[in-house]
């Protein structure tokens, strides 16, 4: 047999053994997911989103002008489980007051890609993303108590529309429903003593059980190019993604001081694309006054790790299928 | 710090001789989702990034399925990020090109566009 037929063989081998997620940061099929920004794509990846600065008017009242700048490490550990950590600096300048700055609470989350269908574009996550509790400075709200959330993730693009649908096939939605639940029912803030009664009051907070859902609805220029139709435009247009995306929270349990008024935010923009990273801006605009008010904005530069580092962060620590020497050459 | 941080990836990205992208569809000729006069003779489709010649492939179909493409579709070996395949001679009518390429990072993507061959 010679050496040719040999190394033939062995990259059969190889490629029989290569899993379907090998292509890594969120393809599914003909589809390229790009990672959002204010809800979480539903693909396990190796990333890095570095950084992502927001500016809004919080729903405090009066509202406070708050910037963040936050970071967040994603890891496969295998090629459909992943982990990542992250944390957010923030600064609050109430009006009339001093500001104040700090770190939030480290957030982690454990990602399984449970479901991946090529031929329809779909593919669904489960996590749990764990807030830990005490991590984070008090001055600027971080809670002293773990919150974990138990989260499902999907991803449709609409590729699989039949052919005429035409350039409605370039459209694609993501989305997550999860159950925030935190390590503490209430907290004592303090007891009082009224001096003329006597009596015996106490500030509880309640701490309630918040459904956390939204999604996006994006455009595809890249898919438009290259599975639609090439329209000869700019490379510059080709690489661009427009979306929306919606970030919502429904307090529903342990409701007794928080209310239920459902809050968040809407985030229309763009993402635009590259081959080693991607660079996307949104505005930020409250759905209601307990959200917030005016028009805020957030940037984020988000590298695709398995990308730049192919052999090296970039892969799985365990990989269902090794290396193999003659590839990257 | 964090623009310590950013600094040095940024750098390594732009020094890593390693790092190699997805291969995505730069053009492919005919082009996608056009509509040509004369029936071409082959498929000619040129990606972003290097590809693995024994695990990147091409298919051409017909409206009604049937392949129209001549078999085996060859990396062009001059430059490697050139994939193409002959084709039957092709009467009038719709037809889609189904790819799917192995980048020699190992990362595998896949597409599909249509073209038509005008009256």
């Amino acid at each position: 047999m010679s050496r040719s037929i040999l190394c033939q063989a062995a990259l059969a081998v190889v490629a029989f053994l290569l899993p379907a997620s090998a292509s890594a940061h969120c393809f599914v099929g003909a589809r390229f997911l790009p990672a959002t920004l204010n809800v979480d794509d539903p693909c396990v990846a190796d990333e890095l989103s570095l950084p992502t600065v927001s500016r809004f008017k919080n729903g405090d009242d009066p509202s406070a002008r708050q910037t963040d700048i936050s970071a967040e490490f994603s890891k496969r550990i295998t090629d459909t489980f992943g982990v990542s950590v992250g944390t957010t600096w923030t600064h609050l300048r109430p009006p009339g007051a001093p500001g104040v700055s700090g770190f939030q609470n480290v957030e982690t989350s454990f990602k399984w890609q449970a479901l991946t269908v090529p031929q329809h574009e779909f593919v669904m996550s489960v996590a749990l993303n764990v807030e830990w509790g005490g991590t984070g400075a008090q001055s600027i709200g971080a809670e002293r108590f773990n919150t974990y959330t138990p989260t499902l993730f999907f991803g449709k693009g609409f590729g699989d529309l039949p052919q005429g649908a035409g350039w409605l096939r370039a459209f694609a939605v993501t989305g997550q429903v999860g159950y925030a639940i935190p390590g503490r029912r209430s907290t004592l803030n303090s007891i009082d003593i009224d001096p003329d009664t006597g009596a015996i009051t106490a500030d509880i907070e309640y701490h309630p059980r918040v459904l956390v859902w939204g999604g996006s609805l994006q455009y595809s220029m890249p898919y438009l190019k290259s599975n639609i139709v090439d329209l000869g435009l700019p490379d510059f247009f080709n690489r661009l993604m427009p979306i929306v995306e919606v970030a919502l929270q429904t307090p529903v349990a342990n409701t007794i001081t928080s209310g239920t008024v459902t809050t968040g935010t809407i985030n229309p923009g763009v993402i635009w694309t590259g081959n080693y990273f991607q660079v996307a801006a949104e505005a930020i605009i409250p759905v209601n006054r307990a959200s917030g008010t005016g028009v805020g904005g957030m940037v984020q530069l988000h590298f695709y790790l398995d990308d730049i580092f192919p052999k090296s962060i970039g892969r799985p620590i365990f990989a269902s299928s090794p290396l193999p020497g003659s590839f990257g050459r | 710090m964090t623009i310590r941080i950013l600094a040095s990836v940024l750098a390594l990205t732009a020094l890593s001789g390693a790092a190699q992208a997805h291969a995505a569809l730069d053009r492919a000729n005919p082009l996608v989702g056009s509509t040509v006069a004369s029936a071409p003779r082959t498929v000619s489709l040129t990606f972003t990034e290097r590809l693995e010649p024994a695990f990147s492939t091409v298919r051409v179909e017909n409206a009604s399925g049937a392949r129209v493409d001549q078999g085996k579709a060859q990396v062009d070996s001059g430059s490697r990020n050139v994939l193409r395949v002959g084709l039957k001679p092709l009467p009038p009518g719709s037809y889609k090109v189904f790819w799917k390429v192995l980048s020699v990072d190992t990362h595998t993507t896949e597409g599909s566009f249509s073209f038509t061959v005008g009256r």
